[in-house]
Parts: structure tokens; C-alpha cells; sequence
């Protein structure tokens, strides 16, 4: 006889869970109290948004399954916002709540809510656990739903009474869906087509999402892209998937993007979209996106269609699939020379102007920083959410697919701190850098208690502007600088909270990094910064308002970018 | 108007998953019926939608784990009128009372 915790627990095992986090409760202390002897390794962090963060950034760093564990009530809506981060960016991640006793259900007991019909519309799949002898199926099956297809959120909830209850367990069982899964495979004349409109085409260019990279089909885009030699720029999430050095490869696209990649797909003919959705970020005004363009959209998940307005030629299915066949029947086809395109797109002068802007030496500091980074792909770099992230988004070169990390759908501010503590959990021998703002910094600082007793040696850096600087900037350029609620000019003293919480801290001032005297000095503390294997906190102090250009303002065309000097 | 039969398979919250698909667009469901139909379950939803949001919904209904199948359709005019001209509401003096014995209960 086994109980439902350990059940869950031995069905986690056999799904592949190394590694879970979570924080205990009254609802879930069952599960806690047989997971010693689980071999799943459980990090409790500080607060539960910290533990579903962490799942997620184990998840984007590795492409497994991400666990989180809370208890019922608050515990279990603190996991919400990151339920929702992980479907916006596709991410597998499965959530475990605990829940009151069944026959309580209902009644609003103590720590009682309804975390199921609450997470409906933000997971894949999810399941209120009604007996001990559901449970096998249910975990073999969230598991699967997680990671399938697009992957996304699963949440299994499990009132107390069933993770007490005992029953004859005859081992996990393997999952198969009802109906097998739907092979949406693209029409087998695609490629053909395809073909056909590039040969029709003039100015095509690429735009690379992170299904690229989901699917495992980085390798294969990189040919196909080799092959074509058009115009290429990624989303935030695709970074990373295309060889920076690519002569065609335009950096990113989109509200923040390079002048370069937006001019190009205002002016294309022929958009390719590799695993993208396209959202407002993207696009900017969806009715003055790539106006002159026919749409072919590589997407496994044939929801994301047609958003922005129908695309001449969908291929659905997974790009690992789809790429390959494509390159297999481009590699010899006849191609139009798209070399003038090319030069003209990628040339010198579509580059930004050269800005000396108050944002100048705060986008220097990241250069430096990353300039340190390992470039043999055994560095993460996350962002949090807001100036800081675009810069970083701007001027990170990530070497590998899974090399740049940030909440880019959501946005949910707190997410580089927890996410960082699971990456680096899930790659002890990369270098992680966690850049974050000072707003949401605070948001799960609490993290810090985790990294410590972790030992991580997570470099972590607080773009401090004293500011919540990306909505101060829009009231500066859109509500007449009328800067409400924005001010954050008493922050506390980052530099003493890391050392409370005994991790070592220092302070880099803007005009210290600029100065010219100090620039040998400057150099040694960021090496220093990163030479050592502990956890390091560094607070940039940068001018309070400097502003992310270039930038397509909201309900504006792509084409419509303004620079610093505007 | 537009009606739609989605067949699933009526496990947990599929049916809320469907519905919460018009819902988030704020879309009116004047009609739902749902019913058991041969080894699955049905659910007829009448709503006034563009054909883009007909796409959108479409997509979203089969991207839900036991939807089975979707078809968008013209509804047939007794639908229509049972949507439009269906049950009178009862008089607001009514629903206040009730509200007001439920909250009291």
C-alpha cells in the first residue's frame, strides 16, 4: 500500500522530475512529508511566485518539465501570475496544489479557493484529483499535456484526504491520449508553393519566434536561412536562434527592435514567420504590418494564425518537421538573386544613429558586462521586465538558443531573480547574469534568502534609475511627463539588503563609469564581479531619464520608429 | 449571427474552457446547449461574431486537449428565435427580492 503523496511523488520520478520548488502549507504537507525519501530534490524558496519562476526558468533553460509545489489557497493563487507566464511563452511546467479536505471543498474552509476554475483559461490542462486511484493517470497525463505539442501550464490539484488516502499502487502507468495526437502535418504541396513565392518574390526576409527553438530546430533554420540568404531578425524569444554573425541577420524586431529589421518588414514582399505569434509587440499596429507582404507562417500550434490578418500559406506542424522538409527542397531549387535585397536591407546606413543619449552609458555598462560573458554558449543571460530588458534584448549577443531568458509575453515584473536561482540549478557550470530593474527587484528580493543558502553564484545587477523607468517613459513621451506614481526615489540601500542577506554587494555609479580616470578601475570591479564562484549583487545607478530608443510608439506603424534624437 | 457544434469529451472544465473562449472577447452567448451525444458530449453555442473572430474561436476551440471536433454553421430560424425571443426576463422588482432573500439566507 501506498499513500496519494508518495504515489504522486513515484509517478513525478518516473515523468523524469529531478528537481522540484515549492513552498509547504497546510493543504500539501502530505506531499512534503514523504518527499525526503521521493530522491526529488526540493528548493524551497521565499515565496511561492518565487518557486513558480524558478520552475519556469528550469524549464526554459533545459526544455524539461518545470515543477512547482504550494499549498492550497494563498499558496496556490501566489502561483498564478507565473501559471500565466509560462502558457504566454509556451514553457512545460506543471503545478501541483495541495486543496482542503473534499468533503470541505465548496464551503470556503480555511485556505480554500478555487485554484482550478481560476487557472481555466491560463493552463493546458488541469484536473481537481477527486480519489487516491485517480492520481497515476492524472500525473502521466499532466506530464504529457506539458510537454506536447506547444508546450504550456498543467495544474493538478489534490485535496489533503487524497494525498492521506492509501491504495495498492502497482507502479506509474504511461499515458496515451484518447485520441491519438492529431498529426497536423502542412499540406504536402507546401514547400512547392512556398518555392513558388519566393520565386515570385523580391524583398523576403525571415522572422524567427521561439518555436524555433522549442522545436529543436535551430540547426536546421540556420541551413535554410544559409540557403536563402534573406534579410533575418528575431522576436525577443528568438534570440538566440540565429547565428549573430549571419551577414543577414537584422538583430531583433518588433516596438523596441532594430531600425534595420522593422524597415525591412515594413518594405518585404514575402514574410516568412518561423514559430512566432506575432503579437502587438511584434507588429505594431496590426493594420499596418508588413502592408505589402504575402504571410507563409510555420506555427505548430494552429491557434496563433491568421492574428494579425491571414496569411497566404500556413504550415502547421512541428518545425522540427516542417524546416527540414522545407530545406530539403529549397537546397536545390531555383532561387531568384536576392543579393541587391540583401544590400540593401543589411547595409551601413540602416543602422541607428549614433546616440551620445542619457541611455548611452547605461547601454555601455551592458556591453561590458556582456563583453564578460562566456561566449562558447555556457552563458544565461535573464532580463526582469521594463528598460533594462529592452536594452539587454538590444545588445545581448546570447551563444546559444537558450542563451537569453526573459518573461517577454507576460511581462511579469520579479521574474529574473527566481528564474535565474532555476537556471543555474539546472546548469551549475553556466554563468548566469540576472539583470533587473529596480522596481522589479523588489518584487520577489525576497529570492535573495534562496540564493544564499543555495550558495549560487548567480551575478545578479539592478539597473537602478530610481524610476519604474518604461512607464516613466511613456508618460514622458505620452501623458505630458506627468510622472505618476512612478518615483521611486526612495529605494532602499540594495547594497546593505544583499549583505543582510550575507551575499556580496556593490555600488557602480554612472558618472564613476564614464569617467575616464576611473575606466582601469571600473574594468576590475566588473571582473572581479564575475571572477568569483559566489553570489555577487552590483547596483548601477544610471541617470534617472534615460530613455529605450529606437521605439515604435504604441498604434504606430513599424515604419513609424522614433530615435533619441526626435 | 453564427451557431457552432463543438463535439468533446466531457472531462473536467472542457466545457468552461469552451465557453471562456467567447467570454475573454466579451462576446454574448445568447444560446448554449450542451448534451450528451453518442460517446461524447455536444455543445451548441449561438453567438453574434465577425469572420475573423470566427476563425479566432474556431482555433482556439480545437487547440483545447478533449475538444473533439468544431463546425461553425447559419443557425436555422428556430434557434434565432429562441435566442432572441426567448423566455421573458422576470421584473426587476423580482429579481431584487430573490437576490435579496438569497443574500439574507
Amino acid at each position: 500500500m501506498r499513500k496519494g503523496a508518495q504515489i504522486v511523488l513515484d509517478c513525478m520520478r518516473a515523468e523524469g522530475v529531478e528537481l522540484a520548488f515549492g513552498y509547504p502549507g497546510g493543504a500539501i504537507m502530505p506531499l512534503y512529508d514523504a518527499l525526503l525519501e521521493s530522491g526529488i530534490r526540493h528548493v524551497l524558496t521565499r515565496h511561492e511566485q518565487g518557486a513558480v519562476f524558478a520552475a519556469e526558468g528550469y524549464a526554459r533553460a533545459t526544455g524539461k518539465v518545470g515543477v512547482a509545489i504550494a499549498t492550497s489557497g494563498p499558496g496556490a493563487t501566489n502561483l498564478v501570475t507565473g501559471i500565466a507566464d509560462a502558457k504566454m511563452d509556451s514553457v512545460p511546467l506543471v503545478c501541483i496544489t495541495g486543496q482542503v479536505r473534499s468533503p470541505l471543498i465548496g464551503t470556503d474552509a480555511f485556505q480554500e479557493t478555487d485554484v482550478f476554475g481560476m487557472t481555466l483559461s491560463l493552463t493546458k490542462w488541469s484536473r481537481l484529483v477527486r480519489s487516491v486511484e485517480e492520481l497515476p493517470q492524472v500525473i502521466a497525463e499532466g506530464f504529457h499535456w506539458a510537454r506536447s505539442g506547444r508546450p504550456g501550464p498543467v495544474m493538478i490539484d489534490i485535496p489533503v484526504d487524497v494525498l492521506k488516502a492509501s491504495m495498492e499502487f502497482n507502479g506509474p502507468v504511461k499515458f496515451t491520449p484518447p485520441r491519438p495526437t492529431e498529426h497536423v502535418g502542412p499540406e504536402s504541396t507546401f514547400a512547392a508553393t512556398l518555392i513558388a513565392l519566393l520565386q515570385q518574390a523580391q524583398k523576403p526576409v525571415a522572422l524567427v519566434g521561439a518555436g524555433v527553438k522549442l522545436s529543436g530546430a535551430v540547426e536546421e533554420l540556420q541551413q535554410v536561412l544559409d540557403r536563402l540568404q534573406i534579410p533575418a531578425f528575431a522576436t525577443v524569444h528568438g534570440l538566440g536562434a540565429v547565428r549573430q554573425n549571419s551577414p543577414y541577420y537584422l538583430g531583433m524586431v518588433g516596438m523596441h527592435g532594430t531600425r534595420a529589421a522593422n524597415m525591412a518588414l515594413d518594405e518585404t514582399d514575402l514574410l516568412l514567420v518561423f514559430g512566432a505569434r506575432l503579437d502587438d509587440r511584434v507588429t505594431g499596429e496590426p493594420t499596418r504590418f508588413a502592408p505589402l507582404a504575402k504571410i507563409v507562417h510555420f506555427e505548430i500550434d494552429p491557434a496563433q494564425l491568421d492574428r494579425v490578418r491571414p496569411c497566404e500559406l500556413p504550415v502547421i506542424g512541428n518545425l522540427g518537421e516542417t524546416i527540414p522538409a522545407f530545406y530539403q527542397a529549397v537546397r536545390h531549387a531555383h532561387l531568384p538573386d536576392f543579393s541587391a535585397w540583401r544590400r540593401v536591407a543589411c547595409g551601413g546606413e540602416r543602422a541607428e544613429p549614433a546616440s551620445a543619449g542619457l541611455a548611452h552609458p547605461t547601454r555601455s555598462f551592458l556591453d561590458e558586462l556582456f563583453a564578460r560573458m562566456p561566449q562558447n554558449g555556457t552563458g544565461t543571460v535573464l532580463a526582469d521586465v521594463g528598460q533594462h530588458q529592452m536594452w539587454a534584448a538590444q545588445r545581448y549577443r546570447a551563444s546559444s538558443p537558450r542563451g537569453f531568458i526573459t518573461s517577454g509575453g507576460l511581462g511579469a515584473m520579479g521574474f529574473a531573480l527566481p528564474a535565474a536561482i532555476g537556471v543555474q540549478l539546472a546548469k551549475p557550470d553556466t554563468v548566469v547574469l540576472s539583470v533587473s530593474g529596480d522596481g522589479g527587484f523588489q518584487m520577489n528580493i525576497q529570492e535573495l534568502a534562496t540564493v544564499h543558502r543555495l550558495g549560487l553564484p548567480i551575478k545578479m545587477v539592478i539597473i537602478d534609475n530610481k524610476y519604474l523607468g518604461m512607464v516613466r517613459q511613456w508618460q514622458e513621451l505620452f501623458f505630458d511627463r506627468n510622472y505618476a506614481e512612478t518615483d521611486m526615489s526612495d529605494n532602499p540601500d540594495f547594497v546593505e539588503i544583499a549583505k543582510a542577506y550575507k551575499i556580496s554587494a556593490s555600488l557602480l555609479r554612472e558618472e564613476e563609469f564614464i569617467d575616464p580616470d576611473r575606466a582601469g578601475e571600473v574594468a576590475e570591479k566588473l571582473d572581479r564581479f564575475f571572477s568569483s564562484r559566489e553570489p555577487e549583487l552590483l547596483v548601477f545607478e544610471c541617470h534617472p531619464e534615460a530613455n529605450v530608443y529606437p521605439m515604435v510608439p504604441a498604434g504606430a506603424a513599424l515604419s513609424e520608429m522614433v530615435f533619441e534624437e526626435e | 449571427m453564427h451557431i457552432f457544434h463543438i463535439r468533446y469529451r466531457n472531462t473536467q472544465g472542457t466545457l468552461m474552457r469552451i465557453l471562456s473562449a467567447a467570454a475573454r472577447r466579451g462576446i454574448d452567448l445568447p444560446y448554449v446547449q450542451a448534451e450528451p451525444a453518442e460517446q461524447a458530449h455536444q455543445v451548441t453555442l449561438l453567438m453574434g461574431v465577425n469572420a475573423k473572430q470566427v476563425g479566432q474561436l474556431c482555433r482556439d476551440w480545437r487547440a483545447i486537449v478533449d475538444v473533439m471536433d468544431v463546425r461553425p454553421g447559419v443557425p436555422i430560424k428556430e434557434l434565432w428565435d429562441h435566442a432572441h425571443l426567448g423566455m421573458p426576463l422576470p421584473p426587476e422588482s423580482v429579481i431584487a427580492a430573490e437576490s435579496s432573500r438569497a443574500a439574507t439566507a
